[in-house]
């Protein structure tokens, strides 16, 4: 079997490096779009987790939430497209740091 | 039960229906609701009179509970209830006949003159004749205390009636303000009656002087506070006092009475014969099974009583205003019923506040008589000779006058008699101190008898001194009809209780004595359960009870004549001189009414004003102060925190991150993985 000359640690490892890349971006980058990219880059690291547990346990339940994450990733990126254009509407850019006005 | 006790709250819902008839329609009303409260006080009395034919022709007495807002269960019992006894039967006599009085004449004092504000005032008229009513029937302190209120409020707004001008709202305040100063006392009193006897019933075996009884005799035991028996009771008895001095104008509380002199003049008269100041004195003949226990608090009264006697008698020498001679003799007299309760005299007590009701409505509503004549002028240096020109106002007047200054045979010189009677054998009786209390009271009989004829001369005799006062506003019949009803009461009233007669002549005469000691004696409130709880002794000079009698009527009735006479010669003739500017600085003294207004207005301002204002001082500084402190640190601490709100979502991850790594180092140094 392929899989068992692929370790479980392997997939914690990309999954641990994805979410670190996904992490970066959203410290660094100012861009909304790049944000939003990043934050999917943050769930599917999460996705890989769980489908490397589900796997390794033998248990069908981690790659159903991985389905439920996907459906999830997929709704907050419509939404967060649409507060990309908003911000973008109103501040002729789609910088996030220009999107202060709401706090005190 | 008598249908007539079934009845007995209309005498009260009466003139409540004719205030409330008054108040609403009163615009639209007849006379401008005069009619209603004549009818409305008529219908009082009518009921009044009855009731008390049927005590007396049965000698059932009535006590009942109408409404219980905290049954006794509780702790305390607070009701409504009516209670009709000898005392209670006979003081709704007087006060609805004098209400009724009234009434009549305002038709002539206020509607015929053109009046303002016609509705209010017998609105006014009709809430200060209910709750007069109200408080002679209740049953407990705590209603007594309720209705003392109302009273107080009703004098108030009566008071103050004209009040688009300075003075009345200014002194219907102060009447406010005094009697409330008094009020004060009163109501901790009740609360203290409350909480030790857990009743304020007046009568029976369950009232309040009932059980105070057996706990002075030791056979119960209450709440003390720590005091002695005697020593709370004292207490007790002295906070209620505060009211009673308050509303019955005794020193130091008596400032407000003369400036009340600025509402109308039948308010006048309601509240000095019948209504205000009758309640105080009322009240603690009501509650005499109490205060009879109490030497100390006894002594204290009769002392007040007859130091205001004296004292209200000297101011009224020397003032020139009609009113404000009546206003000061109106203090002097509750002074002799302070007196006499004081002194142990109950019965004298009660006969004084019955005569005096009489005559003092009759001067007054004579003097207003006067006042309308005069075209509203009030100084009696402005009038002179009116006894030509109004023959029915002066020999009413008259006889009230020599009533009041106690001249033989009118109804004042027998129960002013009897007060000085009575004290004057309690005092040989083993009481010296009350021989004090009897000389300030039988030095004030010259005094009277001075200044009322001072004021019949000047305002009747000699020479009209002014034009109005050569052709005087005549009056209707509506002035001539109560003047001539108190009139002829005042000429007889004394026949009520005549004792020097009984003790000449041995004739059964001594009506109202033998009335109130007929109360039965279940309910504890009659004259002879009193006199059964004194702890006067009698004591006799002279030759015994007769020569004792003798000696003190002849002393009253020498005083009284030399005053009378001593004032007929100084102010007689055509244009009597102001003799009183003789008296010099004492004059002054006496027309400053010995500075009282002053030092009591200094205490407000020098004293309670400070005072307020360093408890203002505190109240702003410290509490606020403390309260604004934590709420200003959380506003700081809040305006500095909210800086991290940056708004940017990179800063938010970022704390994010930051904590969960410090969170992690944490758990990494707590956890021991290093």
């Amino acid at each position: 079997m392929v899989l068992e000359t692929v370790p479980a640690e392997y997939y914690l490892v990309l999954s641990a490096a994805v979410f670190c890349i996904g992490l970066f971006g959203i410290l660094t980058r100012r861009n909304a779009l790049v944000f939003l990219m990043s934050v999917e880059l943050l769930l599917n690291a999460a996705n890989v987790n769980l489908v490397a547990f589900a796997f390794y346990w033998g248990n069908v339940t981690g790659q159903t939430f991985a389905l439920f994450v996907i459906a999830l990733a997929a709704a907050e990126v419509a939404v967060g497209i649409g507060i990309v254009l908003v911000v973008h509407r109103n501040f002729d850019d789609v910088d996030v740091t220009n999107a202060t006005t709401l706090k005190w | 039960m008598a249908l007539i006790y079934e009845l007995t709250p209309a005498i009260v819902f009466l003139p409540l229906a004719s205030f409330a008839l008054a108040l609403f329609f009163g615009r639209w009303m007849p006379k401008k609701g005069a009619v209603a409260g004549i009818l409305a006080t008529a219908g009082a009395l009518g009921l009044s009179v009855v009731t008390l034919g049927w005590l007396l022709l049965s000698g059932e007495v009535h006590d009942q509970t109408w409404y219980t807002l905290v049954d006794a269960e509780m702790g305390v019992d607070l009701a409504f209830g009516i209670l009709i006894d000898q005392l209670s039967a006979a003081m709704l006599v007087i006060v609805s006949l004098i209400a009724f009085l009234v009434h009549v004449f305002s038709l002539g004092y206020m509607n015929d003159e053109g009046e303002p504000g016609l509705p209010r005032y017998y609105a006014g008229l009709g809430l200060f004749t209910a709750s007069m009513l109200a408080f002679v029937m209740a049953d407990n302190l705590f209603m007594a205390f309720v209705f003392f209120e109302l009273v107080g409020l009703c004098s108030y707004l009566l008071i103050g009636h004209w009040f688009t001008e300075d003075a009345p709202p200014s002194a219907a305040k102060k009447a406010f303000l005094v009697t409330r100063f008094g009020d004060y006392f009163f109501l901790v009193g009740v609360v203290g009656v409350l909480v030790t006897f857990g009743t304020a019933g007046f009568a029976g075996s369950e009232g309040f002087p009932a059980l105070a009884e057996s706990a002075l005799a030791g056979e119960t035991s209450v709440n003390t506070f720590g005091l002695s028996t005697e020593g709370w009771f004292s207490v007790l008895g002295l906070l209620v006092l505060g009211g009673v001095l308050g509303k019955s104008a005794q020193f130091p509380f008596h400032t407000w009475l003369p400036d009340a002199m600025e509402g109308p003049t039948p308010v006048s008269a309601l509240i000095h014969a019948a209504t205000m100041v009758a309640a105080g004195v009322y009240l603690v003949a009501r509650m005499y099974g109490f205060y009879a226990l109490l030497p100390t608090v006894l002594g204290i009264i009769a002392f007040v009583g007859g130091f205001t006697a004296l004292f209200a008698a000297t101011m009224a020498v020397v003032k020139n205003e009609i009113k404000q001679v009546l206003a000061y003799s109106t203090i002097s007299q509750y002074g002799y019923m302070m007196l006499a309760l004081g002194a142990g005299g109950y019965v004298a007590a009660f006969f004084h506040l019955t005569t005096h009701a009489i005559f003092k409505a009759l001067l007054f509503l004579g003097a207003g008589s006067v006042i309308i004549a005069m075209h509203h002028e009030e100084d009696m240096w402005e009038m002179g000779g009116l006894k030509s020109e109004m023959r029915t106002t002066y020999l009413t007047f008259l006889a009230g006058s020599l009533a009041l200054a106690g001249i033989f045979p009118f109804s004042g010189f027998w129960s002013k008699d009897e007060v000085l009677f009575e004290t004057l054998v309690h005092a040989l009786g083993g009481s010296p101190l009350l021989f004090g209390a009897y000389a300030m009271g039988i030095t004030a009989v010259f005094l009277t008898g001075f200044y009322t004829i001072r004021m019949v001369m000047l305002t009747f005799h000699g020479d009209p001194r002014s034009e109005t006062a050569e052709d005087p506003h005549s009056v209707g019949w509506n002035v001539k009809f109560p003047l001539s009803v108190l009139g002829v009461l005042a000429v007889v009233a004394g026949a009520l209780n005549p004792v020097p007669i009984e003790m000449l002549t041995g004739a059964e005469v001594d009506f109202l004595h033998d009335y109130l000691y007929a109360t039965p004696e279940a309910l504890l409130t009659g004259a002879e359960h009193y006199s059964s709880l004194s702890s006067y002794g009698s004591g006799a000079i002279a030759g015994g009870e007769i020569g004792t009698m003798l000696v003190n009527a002849g002393l009253s009735f020498g005083l009284a004549v030399a005053g009378a006479g001593l004032a007929f010669g100084l102010y007689r003739g055509g244009s009597p001189a102001r003799h009183t500017e003789r008296l010099g600085r004492v004059q002054t003294l006496l027309m400053h009414n010995y500075y009282q207004d002053e030092y009591q207005v200094w205490l407000a301002e020098g004293f309670t004003v400070r005072l307020a204002a360093a408890a203002d001082t505190f109240d702003q500084g410290v509490i606020d102060g403390t309260v604004n402190a934590v709420s200003s640190v959380s506003r700081s601490a809040g305006a500095r925190i909210r800086q991290i709100q940056s708004g940017v979502v990179t800063n938010y991850a970022a704390l994010v991150v930051l904590s969960l790594l410090a969170l992690l180092v944490v758990f990494a140094i707590l956890g021991g993985w290093f």
